[in-house]
């Protein structure tokens, strides 16, 4: 039945498929840094994601200005991240690894609850910002602006993580403690410090997700489970503890999510779990796993 | 003459000091028959449906310590196997009208076919790994049953319309019929425990959590360990569903919500994961706060949440975990001062 569809219908889904998949790697990424670093599963992960489109939400009603809500969108919650890490987390490690785990799993059980005291249940649309409304005719497909932005954002962001890894001082000691972080403290390295930054960013990521997808689905306080879901299957699908694996397999299951609400609505969240489990079943550790880490 | 003494106090003090070579004291027959005498009268004490609650709930949650307290492995998805335990249950007697019996037996044994899947699926992952599939293997069931399966299982509504069970013409939709007829299953599961804990299976479990490659090197499958110490909570967390089924007459959705999975998580963690007593208390005490704060603010899960950040902050061996720590404690100065006196 597919092949009596039009050709660029297709392409638009591919292409919405994609714009769902940038906001996936973003979370992904995210979620891999931090248990790359710390080796924690953060289970607030999506709860954050929601902080972040919060954050949108209060900038773009205070100050209009969307680009205001994203900043403080990963910087706030960012430092948020970073003290629940110094505070609730650094008291867990080197006990039993599954306490960050459920500490975590707390917070996302008491932080929406919080924020249903302080917004109410109901969720808080937030209009496309005014540049980026509308859409771009290419040929014979119509694309939206908002979600050609949400792509090339996702790009930058991306580019400028990598850089940022490779390139500086910074990116290379988390890179070095993601290995052997033991080895990083001998060499006269403030591990712990790195642990929060990493912590930092990776929650900042989580934000930065959250906040680019509120103008297509209202800012609400029970979202987070469902970022935190999709966040696990994308670094089950793609390996956990690899970047790699975050942006291959976020955008693969943005487009599997993408094309079977446009075949078969209904099975839309239920395919993205039906990947994970065929993906486990012909590859354990994942499409970017690396062995011993499953 | 002064070493035959030293020798002499040494084996009198080993008879009392025995049981803590062991890593966890195992379950005394009193604890078991204590337990059953205190449920005897808890709907007397308690109110009667808080009871019931907790009962049906303590079952699940005797099965969920064995995999997280004794096996130490984390299921975040148990609410799949309660949830398709209850799901099961409620249309076997909906469309089917079969006996109560049949209904239980179709909710158990569907559970552990489920476990049996997912755990030939995903039981070889270790930790936190296994944690996130099963979650998601859980929430693929809750999205199946809300929409593809609508027609079924009448999506968000839950499952209505289940007839009233009656047994030797109590019926079983009352609090109290029902707590009596839960109170049998749980005495039962109680000494099925019991008996777990002191088998030879019991020990491997433990051996697996203390340390899996010298369980492997002792030449003890782990892998299997594993997969029968799930298939075995599942077994308990399908016949709680059921149980839940019968007692509330419909089945909501929620059943197979990630909240139930992680609600289970916290009342185990509460009460003191690995310890014989834990689940229950937890069960308990956890059901008393959400009933007491939810009086006050329908915002109990800030309360609660917050409680469990704490407890594991805190007191990560929970209520009986840390009352188990301080008894050791208070023995062993006790026994320390008894050695300085004589």
């Amino acid at each position: 039945m597919i092949f009596d569809v039009p050709w660029n219908v297709i392409v638009l889904q591919i292409f919405f498929g994609l714009a769902l998949g940038s906001i996936y790697v973003l979370l992904a990424s995210g979620l891999s840094i931090i248990y790359g670093l710390l080796d924690v599963v953060n289970f607030a992960h999506g709860t954050f994601a929601m902080l972040g489109a919060y954050a949108v939400f209060l900038a773009v009603s205070m100050a209009d200005s969307f680009l205001v809500g994203l900043l403080s969108a990963i910087v706030i919650v960012g430092l948020i991240g970073g003290v629940t890490e110094y505070f609730l987390l650094k008291p867990l490690y080197g006990k039993d690894p599954l306490l960050p785990l459920l500490l975590t799993f707390g917070l996302s059980v008491a932080i929406p609850d919080l924020i249903k005291i302080i917004f109410g249940l109901i969720g808080k649309p937030v209009n496309y910002p005014e540049a980026l409304s509308g859409a771009t005719v290419v040929g014979p497909l119509i694309l939206s602006n908002y979600r050609l932005f949400i792509i090339f954002f996702t790009l930058a962001i991306m580019i400028s993580l990598w850089l940022f890894l490779k390139k500086s001082d910074l990116g290379m000691i988390i890179r070095a403690s993601t290995r052997d972080s033991l080895m990083v403290q001998v060499l006269g390295v403030n591990v712990s410090r790195i642990w929060t930054i990493g912590f930092a960013i990776g929650i900042g990521l989580a934000a930065l997700a959250g906040a680019i997808s509120v103008p297509m689905m209202a800012a609400t306080p029970d979202m987070g489970v469902d970022m935190t879901m999709v966040a696990f299957v994308v670094t089950v699908v793609g390996g956990l503890g690899s970047l790699g694996g975050a942006i291959v397999g976020g955008l693969f299951i943005g487009l599997v999510v993408a094309m079977t609400s446009f075949i078969a609505g209904e099975y839309a969240t239920v395919s993205m779990y039906f990947c994970m489990a065929v993906i486990l079943l012909i590859r354990p550790r994942g499409l970017f796993g690396e062995i011993g880490r499953e | 003459m002064e070493k035959t003494n030293f020798n002499q106090k040494t084996t009198h003090e080993k008879g009392r000091a025995d049981w803590l070579r062991d890593v966890d004291a195992k379950p005394k027959t009193r604890i078991v028959w204590g337990t059953i005498l205190v449920l005897a009268v808890l709907p007397f004490i308690i109110s009667a449906p808080l009871a019931a609650e907790i009962l049906i709930w303590g079952i699940f949650g005797l099965g969920f310590n064995l995999l997280l307290g004794y096996t130490g492995v984390l299921s975040f998805g148990h609410a799949a196997y309660f949830g398709l335990g209850a799901y099961c249950c409620g249309l076997a007697l909906r469309y089917w009208h079969v006996s109560l019996w049949v209904a239980l037996l179709l909710g158990v044994v569907a559970s552990v076919l489920l476990a049996c899947f997912i755990g030939a699926l995903a039981i070889r992952r270790r930790g936190v790994y296994f944690a996130m599939i099963s979650l998601a293997f859980g929430q693929m069931l809750y999205f199946l049953a809300l929409s593809p399966l609508k027609h079924i299982t009448r999506g968000e509504d839950g499952l209505t319309h289940i007839p009233v069970i009656h047994l030797f013409s109590f019926s079983l939709n009352k609090p109290l019929p029902l707590y009596y007829f839960v109170f049998v299953i749980m005495s039962g599961l109680l000494y099925l425990t019991f008996r777990i804990l002191h088998s030879p299976f019991g020990k491997l479990l433990q051996a697996y959590r203390e340390n899996e490659e010298r369980a492997r090197a002792c030449g003890f499958n782990t892998t299997l360990v594993k997969f029968f110490s799930l298939v075995l909570s599942a077994f308990y967390a399908g016949l709680a569903g059921a149980l839940n089924t019968i007692y509330l007459g419909y089945v909501p959705l929620t059943t197979l919500f990630w909240l139930t999975s992680g609600t289970m998580v916290m009342m185990t963690i509460l009460g003191g994961k690995g310890t014989f007593l834990g689940p229950l208390v937890g069960v308990g005490v956890f059901l008393f706060l959400q009933n007491t704060i939810s009086l006050f603010t329908p915002r109990w899960e800030l309360f609660v949440g917050t409680i469990f950040v704490f407890i594991i902050l805190l007191f990560p061996g929970g209520i009986m975990g840390t009352l188990r720590e301080k008894y050791a404690g208070y023995q062993m100065s006790k026994l320390k001062k008894r050695s300085t006196l004589s």
